[in-house]
This record gives structure tokens, C-alpha cells and sequence, in this order.
């Protein structure tokens, strides 16, 4: 199957799928706004109680973390402009793109309202008391108190995110946008040369996310930096020192399904 | 190209026949993934030299990967070490004879391996080292003390991570159609091009996937309710 295998192959692939990082960042950055907005959204009902929408953001948040990103890819894809038509919207003519970043965007939405919630419920429900007591409105104790210390929790979990989210963008070459994945295809097919393109295209992703764990890893811990490190150390079975406990535990927690694709 | 609700039962029940092979595909991937997470994560934390940093490279290379790269790489890759090898030592057996599903199975266990270790590795952590302590105390040897004491705890402490991993596996079989697998995606493209009828059978597809997460997760919570059930508290 395929030509002879040339470890040189691999160096000459990577500037070439190099030139498509930027549609494959696009759609991270994109979907990932698009999934704060949307996560936030979703979130504070089920923060707040409110009645009927809470109902409604449970239900989005289990169907879209309850079906493959590849079934919702294609569902939105082809399912959208019908939808549309009966409103009478012509999305014939939108790129895929649009399409691709919504689905991601959904997508990353439910776990990011997920990671929201669960990082927003660690907070001493003490502090929010102590910020009333001190004259501070909802609005005033929830930007002031709760989101500061809530950021620092869900750093862990924002980043696995993140890295799914990344490694997530390899399957719209389903729907033929030219990202890395894609293009490592086309190039593999033209060449002949599919283990080196592979080895080549797993490379950048690992780079990739391997920066992304280490810039969050550094954001972390200046979030946190006004913590007291008062918790009881734990005699646990072997703990690895160099790991604390809670990152471990917040990285399995809330975030991705185990496993990112 | 009009919306047809009654196509979504039709393509419902023509997707029904692919949920087999969908759940072979996790269920093999799952084993085979839970055994080599644990000898991942036995190495890990007991920081077995040679092995040791083996077993992390491993572990960092498939979580900072897709499971797509995983899948290609050992569906062209492994073809051409076996022949390589084959020919070396002049076996018989040629590629050409694993079934395109052997090639789902064995990249879909590498990949759940990698992320297993990381449950089983949270898991171990969790029990407290007390435990171990008193299960030597008492004479028992390590292996003795691992499976039966820290094991049964480091389990209830993993499920609800595990379930997820599991969901993980469920979803991402859906990568085989690129092996040409014929699972509960492909069978949707399938049904789906000849009847043209795209949104109805992604549809269906959808909502077999929202219901065995959903069973999935039913399943897990009776479970867990069991396996803690050591774990009430109090005095009685």
C-alpha cells in the first residue's frame, strides 16, 4: 500500500500542511467563542433555577453531549438549510465553514456550560453570603467574588476543552474544508506517501496541544495565585508528587467525555 | 429535497442493523483500552524504570492527538510492518487478511488505552494510601492487596470517569466509516445517499446515539449505587 517509506517525506509535508494550521485555528478560535457565548447562556439557568429554560438548557446540553460530533456535523449540514427553508432563509450558497464552525460552537457550548457550572457550584457558596453582607449587588458579587475564583477552577477543564476542541476540527474534512486532516488526505493521495503525511500531521497536533496545556498550565496558576495551598495534604496511594490532586480529579471531571476523539 | 418525518422511523430501522457492529467496535476497544490503561497506570505510578517514560510518551501522544490520526496511521502503517516483517521472516501471514474492522479494533484500543490509564490512574490515586498500608500490615502481598483491596475502591472511585471514557469510545466509533466499516454512521451515509434523504437519516442516527449514551448512563448510575454501597457510612 503506498510508496516506499522516507522518514525526509515527513519534514517536506510539514510546510506544506503548516499552510492550512490557519483554517484549522480559525475554526478552534471561532467555535470557541461561539461556545463561551453559548455556554454562558446555557448555564445560567441551571445556575439560577430558572423554570422552563433550565429544562430546555438540560436537554441541549444532553443531545449534543449525548451524539458523535460526526453525526452532528452532517445533521447540521444538511439538516440546517431545510430547517431554514421553512422560514424562508436561502442558506444555499453559505460557505461550509459557517456550517462547520456552528456545529463546533454547539458542540463546545454544552461542555463549556458544563465546565461553567461546575466551576461557578465550587465556589464557597460562603463568599457570595459575605459579598452581600458587604453591600455588594447579585450582579457586583457574581463579577467580583465568584467569576475570579471560578476562573481558576475551570482552567483545567477550559483546557482540555480546548484540546478536544482541536482535535475535534480534524473531522470537518467530512463536510471538504481544507484543515490540516484534510489536507494531509489530499496530500497522501497525490503522493502516495500516507504514513509519512500521517506522521507529519500528528506532529503539529501534538505540538499544538502541548503549547496550549503549557499556556494554560501558566494562566492556572496565576489565577490561582491568591489561594492559600492550606489543603491538608492528602496521604494518597503513590501520589505523584509534581500533579496536585484537584487538577487531576478537574481534568476527568466535567470535561470531555474521556475521550476527545 | 422536502422535510419527510415517517423517513426518519424508516431510516431508524434500517440503522438498527448496524448497532452491532457499533457496539462491538466499543466494547472491544473498551477491554482491550481498560488492560492496557492499567498496566499503563500500574507503571506510571509505581515509575518502573525504561517503562516509565515510555508509558508517558504514549500517553501524551495519543491525548495530544486526534483519534483520526491514530486510526490512518495504523490503517497504512500497520500493513506495512507486518509485510515488512512477514517477508523477513518469511511467515505466511500477509496483511491483506485483517478484516478492516481488525484495523478499527486495534487503533480504537490504542487510543482508549491512553485515555483509560489516565481513569484508572485518577482512580488508584483516590484510594487512600492507609489502605494499602493496613492490607500489608496484615500480611498480604501487593498483587494480594491491589486486587483485593485497593482495586474494588480505586473501581467505585473511577466508575463515573470510566462511563464517560465508554461514551468517548461510543462516539468515536463513528471514525470507522473512514476504514470503510460499515457502523451506525456509515450505515446512515448509506441510507441516507440512496434515498437522498440526509437530515431523516442523520437523524436517526442522532437519536440511537443520544439513546445508547443514554442507556449508558442509566446503566452506570445502578452501578454505582451498588458498588458504593460499602460506602454508606454510619454504623450500620
Amino acid at each position: 500500500m503506498g510508496a516506499q517509506f522516507d522518514i525526509s517525506f515527513v519534514f517536506s509535508f510539514l510546510p506544506k500542511l503548516l499552510g492550512t494550521l490557519s483554517t484549522t485555528l480559525l475554526i478552534v478560535a471561532c467555535s470557541l467563542l461561539t461556545g463561551i457565548i453559548v455556554g454562558f447562556l446555557v448555564a445560567l439557568p441551571r445556575l439560577y433555577k430558572v423554570p422552563v429554560l433550565k429544562t430546555l438548557s438540560e436537554i441541549y446540553i444532553s443531545f449534543f453531549r449525548g451524539t458523535p460530533i460526526l453525526i452532528q456535523l452532517f445533521l447540521f449540514y444538511y439538516g440546517l438549510p431545510e430547517i431554514m427553508k421553512l422560514v424562508h432563509v436561502d442558506m444555499t450558497r453559505t460557505p461550509v465553514l459557517v456550517f462547520v464552525i456552528l456545529t463546533y460552537g454547539l458542540h463546545t457550548g454544552a461542555y463549556m456550560s458544563e465546565m461553567i457550572r461546575a466551576s461557578v457550584m465550587a465556589v464557597d457558596k460562603g463568599q457570595v453570603e459575605a459579598a452581600y453582607a458587604a453591600g455588594m449587588t447579585g450582579f457586583q458579587a457574581f463579577t467580583r467574588i465568584v467569576l475570579p475564583q471560578a476562573l481558576g477552577i475551570a482552567v483545567p477543564v477550559f483546557s482540555n476543552l480546548i484540546i478536544a476542541l482541536l482535535k475535534d476540527t480534524s473531522l470537518a474534512f467530512t463536510l471538504g474544508v481544507m484543515e490540516m486532516s484534510g489536507k494531509a488526505q489530499t496530500l497522501g493521495s497525490l503522493t502516495q506517501h500516507f504514513i509519512e503525511t500521517y506522521i507529519a500531521l500528528a506532529l503539529i497536533y501534538l505540538v499544538i496541544s502541548f503549547t496550549i496545556e503549557k499556556l494554560l498550565l501558566v494562566a492556572e496558576h496565576h489565577l490561582l495565585r491568591h489561594e492559600k495551598r492550606n489543603t491538608p495534604e492528602k496521604k494518597l496511594f503513590k501520589i505523584n508528587k509534581s500533579w496536585s490532586y484537584r487538577r487531576i480529579i478537574a481534568e476527568l471531571g466535567p470535561g470531555k467525555g474521556g475521550t476527545g476523539l | 429535497m422536502k422535510l419527510d418525518p415517517s423517513f426518519i422511523w424508516t431510516a431508524l430501522v434500517q440503522i438498527l442493523s448496524a448497532i452491532p457492529t457499533t457496539l462491538y467496535i466499543t466494547v472491544v476497544s473498551v477491554l482491550i483500552g481498560f488492560v492496557i490503561g492499567v498496566a499503563v497506570a500500574l507503571i506510571r505510578l509505581y515509575r518502573v524504570p525504561l517503562l516509565h517514560p515510555l508509558a508517558v510518551g504514549y500517553v501524551t501522544f495519543i491525548r495530544g492527538t486526534p483519534m483520526l490520526t491514530h486510526l490512518l496511521l495504523i490503517y497504512f502503517g500497520l500493513p506495512v510492518l507486518i509485510d515488512g516483517l512477514a517477508v523477513h521472516f518469511g511467515w505466511s501471514f500477509r496483511s491483506v487478511s485483517i478484516p478492516m474492522i481488525g484495523f478499527a479494533y486495534i487503533s480504537f484500543s490504542i487510543t482508549a488505552g491512553a485515555y483509560m490509564s489516565e481513569v484508572v490512574r485518577s482512580g488508584l490515586l483516590a484510594v487512600d494510601r492507609g489502605q494499602l498500608e493496613a492490607a500489608h500490615s496484615i500480611g498480604m502481598t501487593t498483587p494480594q492487596a491491589l486486587k483485593r483491596i485497593v482495586f474494588p475502591q480505586a473501581l467505585a472511585a473511577s466508575l463515573p470517569n470510566l462511563s464517560n471514557s465508554v461514551i468517548g469510545m461510543l462516539h468515536g466509533s463513528t471514525l470507522a466509516f473512514t476504514v470503510s466499516v460499515v457502523d451506525i454512521n456509515a450505515k446512515a451515509q448509506i441510507v441516507a445517499s440512496t434515498n437522498w434523504k440526509f437530515f431523516e437519516a442523520y437523524l436517526a442516527a442522532a437519536l440511537i446515539f443520544w439513546a445508547l449514551t443514554f442507556l449508558i448512563e442509566r446503566v452506570t448510575s445502578v452501578i454505582e449505587k451498588r458498588i458504593n454501597l460499602y460506602n454508606r457510612g454510619g454504623v450500620a
